[in-house]
């Protein structure tokens, strides 16, 4: 498939700030299932854009305003060229798991992160366990955490913020797509499957539903799925937030432990203003996105972060995934 | 009461040797041969009982070694009174200096008069020059690990020198570090390496600081005491001198830049005045001739770092930090922290400028990864290790672990990730309940611990206000590498202050003396 995407964010200061610094990873990866024919990041006000690659392979975009400013923004657009996904893993048995080589490749995916924080004994790896135990092979095994997954939680706009507990998630029963990732992962790796969190776009006007869209052009957010290692087969992808498969309108910016690794804007700025930020993803099938809106032309949905002015200290950019 | 016990390193598959110390006086069974020179016979060295283990400056028959001994006639000249008159002196000058460390733990301040023995430590020339070879050749291959991790191909890991999960999951392993290039691949520009001498008179390395190595201040600072307070001393002998740090710290520095720069802008960062090691930033800023700033004298403008000055923004081309990693760039790392440099990181991935220690170092100074360090020699330099480690178990490895749990009250447990001796147990020290406790902590958290044989430390004669006693030393050289690894002459020697004790953390007590690497007419 072939899409054209584009990311923008807008972060609005109640006063001027200055100093304002941010890591971008809103850069779809290359792999074997997608190319990027073309990515441009532009920045207003505008500044020089630093790019890099970090520990996962993620693209790293590096902007900063020095000068005092009210309003920055940040606009990704992309190309990119999708092929549907290889056939779902083969039918191997839980035992593979075990392999001790096996869990010494995967340690990264198989403890806790800093946003899947299960433990051993807690009601996460419970539940986990009552869920899989009849469970003989992997792909049951993933199946069954998915759809406990999908039982446990329902998705709801604005239920959660970025700091929630895996327990708090169970307690609360509903989030968004990042809190479905996070508990199947939470899930998977308590009963020994290495499991990571993907960040990306997800070509579908509802994320709750699989994407057998018939739409030109959708309006939405970035989107969050998982990937569990299967003994033999390497790394299958899942969504759980629709519970559907993982195909061609899924891209890929990165994969990692969890959010903390490939948030989509993480930064600093100084001074003692309240942020606002909307951020809106448009895809649409080649040549189909319409050109840049001038600014106030439309109204953008809004997700919106707000905290109390905090004297000079550095303060916090970051946006939850949906 | 016993005997004391001397602490060999035991060989990792042979019995206990047990050896008890020498008699002392030695009876004349013991065979001393003619041309000795005698222990003097009065003053303060008179009754010097060396032992248990290596004694610096006494033969274990009480002669004096060759290197020490016009200082032993000199010190054998004075009495109580007269040491004591020249501490105080010292003590005074250091106090005037504000040369001082910090206790964190003291809830009756925190600042103290730096402590130095008078009694020097000398290393003769034939002697440093093999330290010297060994420590080279350690840093060296740290180097090559460092670059290899980070900035390479990982192929130590690829080729199974060292296990890949082992080195990721260190505390010190920087995931931010991955892909950050350095000049000359140069990624630990000062090392504090620990060394000590075993039973036998043999250096072995005990540990390796990588990261933010503290102490030459106060190698400085003590010869520049005792050249005052002592100048009689120097007289008969050659010591290299130490002054020159500050210049060579600083052409190591330089020839970090980025681009090999002209005349590189190089700066000190330090967290601040409430830091332990703040003396230590401002001397080194001071003797390098170079500004010392805090986080927030800097800002990154269009990737380039600069320091703010009353004439505006001057770039900076290398940073020598003493912030620890994590506090570097709030963007991502804390983001509450005020001590670093926002956007930092983005500068050093674009190779604007240099950050010297590299990040991450600390995956190298794991103590479960210094395990490895003899292998990692062999690997990156083809070659023997020059200076052994301490015999070390991995307590990740069950059969290790098992076998040192077995036999815990005769070895030392230590935290991985621990400096300044915090929480180490010394097994021959412990009682019951600290042996459980160090159990149940490696029990708990294997990865995280080493266990290794009770080095029995060299000693030196040391004063107690009323004569010369041994007491244990360790060694700390440091060791500087920008295009090329050299080897600063001597460096931190610490003393623990009771008899026996092997704690030498200046917190927890300990002393220092000067310490003298001689020139080679005195061989």
């Amino acid at each position: 498939m072939k899409l054209d995407i584009r990311y923008r964010m807008h972060f609005r200061y109640s006063e001027p700030v200055r100093e304002s610094q941010n890591e971008v990873r809103v850069r779809p990866r290359d792999d074997e299932t997608q190319r990027v024919v073309s990515f441009r990041l532009t920045n207003e006000p505008p500044t020089k854009v630093l790019s890099a690659f970090d520990y996962w392979g993620t693209a790293v975009e590096q902007v900063g305003v020095r000068i005092a400013h009210t309003a920055l923004e940040l606009t990704a657009e992309t190309s990119v060229d999708t092929l549907p996904r290889p056939a779902p893993p083969p039918d191997t048995p839980v035992e593979a798991l075990a392999d001790p080589d096996f869990r010494a490749r995967h340690f990264e995916f198989l403890d806790p992160s800093p946003h899947v924080d299960w433990q051993t004994g807690d009601s996460v790896a419970a539940r986990a366990a009552a869920a899989t135990h009849s469970a003989r092979s992997v792909p049951d095994l993933l199946a069954a955490v998915v759809a406990e997954v999908r039982g446990a939680l329902r998705y709801e706009s604005g239920a959660t913020d970025i700091g929630v507990s895996l327990e708090e998630l169970l307690a609360g029963g509903a989030g968004v797509c990042q809190d479905f990732a996070h508990l199947a992962i939470g899930m998977l790796r308590s009963v020994g499957v290495p499991a990571r969190y993907v960040s990306g776009y997800l070509f579908a006007a509802d994320e709750t539903a699989a994407g057998d869209e018939t739409a030109e052009m959708v309006s939405v957010q970035t989107h969050a799925w998982i990937e569990a290692a299967v003994p033999g087969a390497g790394w299958c992808a899942f969504d759980p937030t629709n519970g559907g498969t993982v195909g061609e309108r899924h891209v890929v910016i990165g994969c990692a432990r969890d959010y903390g690794d490939v948030p989509p804007v993480r930064g600093v700025f100084m001074g003692g203003a309240t942020a606002e930020v909307e951020a809106e993803v448009v895809i649409g099938k080649r040549p189909a996105v319409e050109p840049a809106p001038s600014p106030g032309a439309r109204s953008w949905p809004r997700a919106v972060t707000q905290g109390p002015p905090l004297g000079s200290r550095p303060q916090q950019h970051q946006q939850q995934q949906q | 009461m016993a005997p004391p016990r001397r602490m060999y390193p035991r060989a990792k598959t042979g019995a206990a040797r047990l050896v008890r110390a020498a008699p002392w006086p030695p009876s004349s069974s013991m065979g001393f041969v003619a041309d000795q020179t005698p222990a003097p016979d009065a003053g303060l060295l008179d009754g010097y009982r060396p032992g248990p283990g290596f004694d610096e400056a006494f033969e274990a028959d009480g002669s004096v070694r060759e290197a020490y001994r016009r200082i032993v006639e000199r010190f054998s000249q004075l009495d109580a009174g007269e040491l004591r008159r020249l501490e105080r002196l010292v003590a005074d000058e250091f106090r005037r200096q504000g040369i001082t460390f910090t206790v964190y733990s003291d809830e009756e301040g925190t600042e103290r008069i730096w402590p130095m023995d008078l009694f020097p430590r000398l290393i003769a020339a034939a002697e440093w020059d093999e330290l010297e070879r060994g420590l080279t050749q350690r840093v060296a291959a740290l180097n090559c690990f460092l670059e290899d991790l980070y900035a390479g191909e990982g192929a130590a890991i690829a080729d199974g020198v060292v296990p890949r999960w082992l080195v990721v999951s260190s505390g010190g392993f920087e995931r931010n570090a991955m892909g950050i290039q350095v000049p000359h691949g140069a990624r630990c520009n000062v090392a504090g390496i620990d060394v000590v001498r075993d039973g036998e008179g043999r250096y072995r390395v005990l540990e390796d600081n990588l990261r933010n190595p503290s102490g030459i201040s106060y190698v400085v600072e003590n010869r520049a005491a005792m050249a005052k307070a002592c100048s009689w001393l120097f007289y008969d002998h050659a010591a290299q001198p130490v002054e020159q740090y500050g210049r060579m710290l600083r052409s190591t520095l330089e020839s970090m830049a980025p681009g090999g720069a002209d005349s590189p802008h190089v700066v000190v960062l330090t967290p601040g005045i409430f830091n332990a090691a703040y003396f230590e930033h401002a001397f080194l800023a001071r003797s390098m001739g170079v500004e010392l700033v805090e986080g927030r004298d800097l800002v990154v403008d269009d990737g380039t770092v600069y320091v703010r000055t009353i004439e505006g923004l001057i770039a900076v081309d290398v940073i020598y930090r003493r912030v620890d990693d994590t506090f570097l760039d709030p963007v991502v790392f804390r983001p509450d922290s005020m001590l670093g440099v926002p956007g930092l990181l983005g500068a050093l991935r674009a190779g604007t400028v240099t950050v010297c220690n590299a990040l991450g170092n600390g995956a190298a100074d794991d103590k479960a990864v210094y395990a490895y360090v003899p292998d990692l020699i062999r690997y990156y330099l083809s070659d023997e290790p020059i200076i052994d480690n301490v015999p070390t178990y991995l307590m990740w490895d069950p059969d290790q672990r098992a076998e040192a749990l077995g036999r815990l009250d005769e070895l030392v447990a230590k935290p991985v990730g621990s400096s300044g001796g915090d929480g180490v147990m010394i097994g021959p020290h412990a009682d019951d309940e600290e042996l459980a406790a160090a159990r149940a902590a490696i029990e708990a958290d294997p990865r995280n611990w080493i266990t290794q044989e009770v080095v029995q430390l060299s000693s030196l004669p040391s004063f107690t206000q009323e004569r010369l006693e041994p007491r244990h030393v360790d060694l700390r050289p440091f060791v500087l590498t920008g295009e090329r690894t050299q080897v600063f002459p001597g460096g931190l020697t610490r003393v623990a202050m009771r008899r026996g004790s092997l704690i030498v953390n200046s917190s927890a007590g300990g002393g220092s003396k000067d310490t003298w690497v001689l020139a080679p007419e005195h061989q």
